[in-house]
């Protein structure tokens, strides 16, 4: 069988190599952390999460089975202990389907925010005002964006890590763009 | 001809339609402006998504991470060592109590060492001295005991009790080591 940069990575920290486990980690850090933040939104909880996802990972790692992607198993750990944590906290943590926090309120707190809307932001102003925005979407149509753009997964994979059928996520998709294009015309930001 | 719903905008951008569909699009959106303008949003729209803004960790998240991996983490190497040294230290007693170093391999395995030289034989010469110094000790303490208790430790009993420090010590010392795994997989 041949082996990805991943797998051999795992077969190193299998047989007791540190740094190997450490090189997997700093791979997928970013990835990983970028998910739970805009999944949680409190930066506390997502460095817990990301923590605690790693400590997963490295306990079950010798149930990995090497026939299947290592970011797809490691993602559907994550996913489940995202969506575990939202689950028991939902009383605590910041409705995600609230919407009184508009992208426009975010961006302000970002000092980013002009009196005259978005019509003169830069490129990257506008980069992160969608992505600030995202984090505002609804999490059913958030999480998929984020397993989609963030984790860069094809659809077959996200229904794999989230057990829903691949036509629903496309529709999901579908349905998190047009909000994000409604508040990118109602906000007035140049197509 | 009506504009075009925003799903039939987004699939042909996606590539998703094919063929005489992809083309009855394509030649919609450069006949009205309206579908033009949100096929550029969407465009516009997936550029910007393709390009991800990342959060950064705090740099401490991954060292932080593997101390509290690797620190808790049982070391077989060390849980191996301790078996080994049980091991030896219960063969060690085996051989003071029934004074091996008076049996004709210990004896020809002495002659050996003093009749030849090279690592390999001081090693064994080594390990001679120390069990022979042990034994000693060994020798002295049970007279003491022996002395002070007026009873006579007989072999069962120093076999029991060997065992059972034995077992003692492998149990305390790997105890030691697993505590802290509960931590790391709660």
């Amino acid at each position: 069988m041949i082996l990805d940069e991943d797998q051999v990575l795992i077969k190193k920290t299998l047989k007791g190599d540190k740094r190997a486990f450490e090189e997997l980690m700093r791979k997928y850090e970013k990835k990983i952390f970028s998910f739970v933040i805009r999944m949680v939104r409190n930066e506390e909880t997502a460095i817990d999460l990301t923590q605690d996802f790693f400590i997963k990972v490295f306990t079950v790692l010798d149930k990995y089975n090497f026939e299947y992607k290592f970011s797809t198993w490691a993602y559907r750990i994550c996913y489940n202990l995202v969506i575990d944590h939202i689950r028991k906290n939902q009383g605590q943590v910041h409705s995600l389907d609230d919407d009184s926090v508009s992208a426009k309120d975010m961006l302000s707190s970002e000092n980013v925010i002009r009196h005259d809307g978005f019509k003169n932001l830069s490129q990257e102003e506008s980069r992160l005002y969608i992505w600030q925005m995202v984090e505002n979407i609804p999490p059913k149509f958030r999480e998929l964006i984020l397993l989609r753009y963030i984790q860069e997964l094809k659809y077959e994979e996200i229904a794999e890590i989230t057990a829903l059928p691949v036509g629903t996520i496309k529709n999901r998709i579908f349905k998190a763009k047009e909000i994000l294009k409604k508040e990118m015309e109602k906000d007035g930001l140049p197509a | 001809m009506a504009c075009l719903p925003d799903q039939k905008i987004l699939d042909y951008l996606d590539g998703e339609i094919k063929s005489i569909e992809h083309s009855l699009v394509r030649d919609h959106l450069l006949v009205c402006s309206r579908c033009r303008q949100t096929a550029d949003r969407y465009t516009e729209l997936q550029k910007i998504l393709a390009q991800p803004v990342h959060a950064e960790p705090p740099a401490w998240l991954v060292p932080q991470i593997m101390k509290r991996i690797y620190a808790d983490t049982p070391r077989y190497t060390s849980i191996a060592a301790l078996i080994a040294a049980s091991f030896i230290f219960f063969v060690t007693w085996i051989y003071i109590y029934f004074d091996f170093s008076r049996s004709s391999l210990v004896q020809a395995l002495r002659l050996t060492a003093n009749s030849t030289s090279g690592w390999l034989v001081n090693i064994i010469k080594a390990i001679s001295a120390i069990y022979t110094s042990v034994q000693a000790t060994f020798k002295a303490c049970r007279a003491f005991l022996e002395m002070l208790l007026h009873v006579r430790l007989g072999f069962p009993l120093v076999i029991a009790f060997v065992l059972a420090f034995s077992a003692l010590l492998l149990f305390v010392t790997t105890r030691l080591l697993l505590k802290k795994t509960g931590d790391v997989k709660k």
